[in-house]
């Protein structure tokens, strides 16, 4: 049980993220994230926590977050293109594992 | 003569009416992230012969939340609807007509930009519209050459995309573009003075 209980504690140890720093230039990393974070979620690796089947849809001309569903079950739809305005830039926070 | 008088809606919409009724499968949220609408269902599943004519009536709407829930949706369901928009195209055409026909400044505005969306949002859309031509250009004609001549100062509204004459241009060109061999005769027909952007 101990075994198990630890394996279990590195794992959620695993996915949580090291450290944070807000994004200060728009690239595709941080509209990345900005989707994520406007749905909810702190970055795919969360998203997947919590919607561990669910494929993540995205657009094939650009490989940006298509449709994610939020943790209330509601989905949001997201545009071919860039959808973080400047003014949201600094809003995005890009975690490192 | 009054052809650019705003013509105000007598009877409030069918849009207005599900919005209040409950009707459409979107949640209303009251927080910062103004520009999303939370769709309770997937777009893909719904059913477009239904809907997107609902939400095209709601373009008339000029007061907050029937006017963004209209265009938003709309816009959404153009974007992630793929083949299913092809055959509602004729529904579309009598919501279009009455947002034109409000002729009011904004609502004219997003049509015209409704009506970009719309052309480019799946093949043979454009061509699709061509016969409906007759219905739609009427008031893109009397608006197209409303432009603002503000000598050598700034029209803020060319920022903003909401000069109507250069939107008016914008749409006839992306018409002209998508909507197939015949689609300059039937423009050239309703509106004279338009010059073709693809025979040079």
């Amino acid at each position: 049980l101990n075994k198990q209980l630890n394996s279990t504690v590195c794992t959620i140890m695993a996915s949580q993220p090291k450290s944070m720093s807000r994004a200060k230039r728009w690239n595709e990393s941080v509209e990345e994230a900005y989707r994520f974070q406007l749905a909810g979620f702190r970055d795919e690796r969360d998203y997947l926590t919590h919607n561990p089947r669910a494929p993540i849809d995205r657009w094939p001309v650009n490989g940006f977050v298509k449709k994610l569903q939020r943790k209330d079950g509601y989905y949001y739809y997201y545009n071919k293109r860039r959808e973080c305005a400047e003014k949201d830039v600094n809003k995005c926070k890009l975690y490192v594992y | 003569a009054g052809a650019l008088k705003e013509r105000p809606l007598e009877k409030p919409t069918a849009f207005r009416k599900f919005y209040e009724r409950g009707d459409f499968p979107i949640a209303l949220e009251h927080d910062t992230k103004g520009n999303k609408i939370a769709w309770k269902v997937e777009i893909e599943n719904m059913d477009y012969h239904h809907y997107l004519p609902l939400f095209f009536d709601g373009l008339c709407e000029t007061t907050h939340p029937y006017e963004f829930f209209a265009r938003q949706g709309v816009h959404d369901m153009l974007e992630h609807g793929g083949a299913k928009i092809l055959p509602s195209i004729p529904q579309l055409i009598i919501p279009i007509k009455n947002a034109l026909n409000t002729r009011n400044v904004k609502v004219v505005c997003t049509t015209l930009k409704v009506l970009q969306h719309l052309v480019v949002s799946a093949e043979m859309v454009g061509e699709a519209l061509v016969p409906y031509y007759r219905q739609i250009l009427p008031i893109l004609n009397i608006f197209k050459n409303k432009n603002l001549n503000s000598g050598d100062k700034i029209d803020y509204s060319q920022q903003k995309r909401e000069n109507i004459g250069d939107l008016i241009h914008e749409t006839l060109q992306a018409f002209e573009e998508f909507g197939g061999p015949d689609a300059f005769i039937n423009i050239k027909y309703m509106i004279p003075t338009y010059e073709s952007c693809m025979q040079s």
